[in-house]
């Protein structure tokens, strides 16, 4: 990779002075995960096979608006900030489609050491989780899913929506102290 | 603290699954959609001459033809002229 020293801001010069295609793509290559994952955690497990294309929709959008990235924030909390807003208009519109399930989920056997009952309380309490945590608002909801189901770092979900690690450890306390009322208004407990 | 530590077990078991993955097409894609899709002059004189060399021709044969056949040609060409027309100009632009 011939640009894979050099820093965002550096890229974004290169390729908006010489079109260097190149350049671009060392950027792609730096963001495409974060973006993917940040678009797979505002979407939720539900509406995953759409993050792929949120990603690449978001990466076009930054090229298209590069001629505009004045650089008062730093390119990756500028690209993270289309991404959120993407995912979040997307989402708006999800609203009313049907959830695409995962073959992996359907796929999934119950445990042959656990009881019908058991296994039975334990995935309707798993839909409950997933259905509370659908109710939280958006960024608690990202942080959730980041950090639980995608095993993002707190440094990186951080990055990811603009905050300082402090304030992403808040979001998650807050979101469990949320999610186990909501939880418990629908009779389950944690245990 | 202690249902803190319950929620963060619960959230752990609630949301294992597959960590979904980026398809290895992904980076080509991009790129292919923010590659220029430009004409070159030489081409974009050649579509505008056959444009106008069409026009002058179908002007030429509709001559002399029943008025309701040349609407009703009318109604069929224009439309996928538009059509044709809009995509040329994003390949153009």
């Amino acid at each position: 990779m011939p640009y894979d020293k050099d820093s965002d801001e550096r890229l974004v010069a290169r390729y908006r002075e010489t079109k260097d295609e190149a350049a671009f793509a060392e950027l792609v290559r730096r963001y495409r995960g974060p973006v993917f994952r940040l678009a797979v955690s505002m979407l939720g497990q539900a509406f995953e096979a759409d993050a792929e294309d949120v990603a690449q929709d978001v990466l076009v959008r930054v090229h298209d608006a590069l001629p505009t990235f004045r650089g008062d924030a730093r390119f990756g909390t500028w690209v993270y900030r289309i991404a959120f807003n993407h995912a979040l208009n997307l989402k708006a519109r999800a609203r009313f489609r049907v959830p695409h399930v995962a073959d992996a989920a359907l796929d999934a056997a119950p445990s042959a050491d656990r009881g019908p009952h058991e296994v039975l309380h334990d995935e309707q309490r798993r839909r409950a989780v997933q259905a509370c945590i659908d109710e939280l608002p958006e960024v608690y909801q990202s942080a959730l899913r980041l950090h639980y189901w995608l095993g993002t770092s707190i440094g990186d979900i951080a990055a990811m929506l603009d905050v300082p690690e402090n304030t992403v450890k808040s979001y998650l306390h807050r979101a469990r102290r949320l999610l186990s009322a909501l939880l418990a208004e629908r009779g389950f407990d944690a245990r | 603290m202690h249902d803190d530590d319950e929620m963060d077990r619960l959230l752990t078991s609630a949301l294992a699954a597959r960590v979904p993955e980026l398809s290895p097409a992904f980076d080509a894609a991009v790129m292919l959609r923010v590659r220029p899709r430009r004409l070159k002059g030489g081409r974009r004189a050649i579509l505008v001459a056959y444009a106008i060399g069409a026009a002058v021709a179908t002007a030429w044969l509709l001559r002399g033809l029943d008025p309701a056949l040349v609407a009703a040609g009318l109604a069929v060409g224009l439309p996928t002229v538009a059509g044709a027309g809009a995509y040329v100009r994003r390949l153009v632009q």
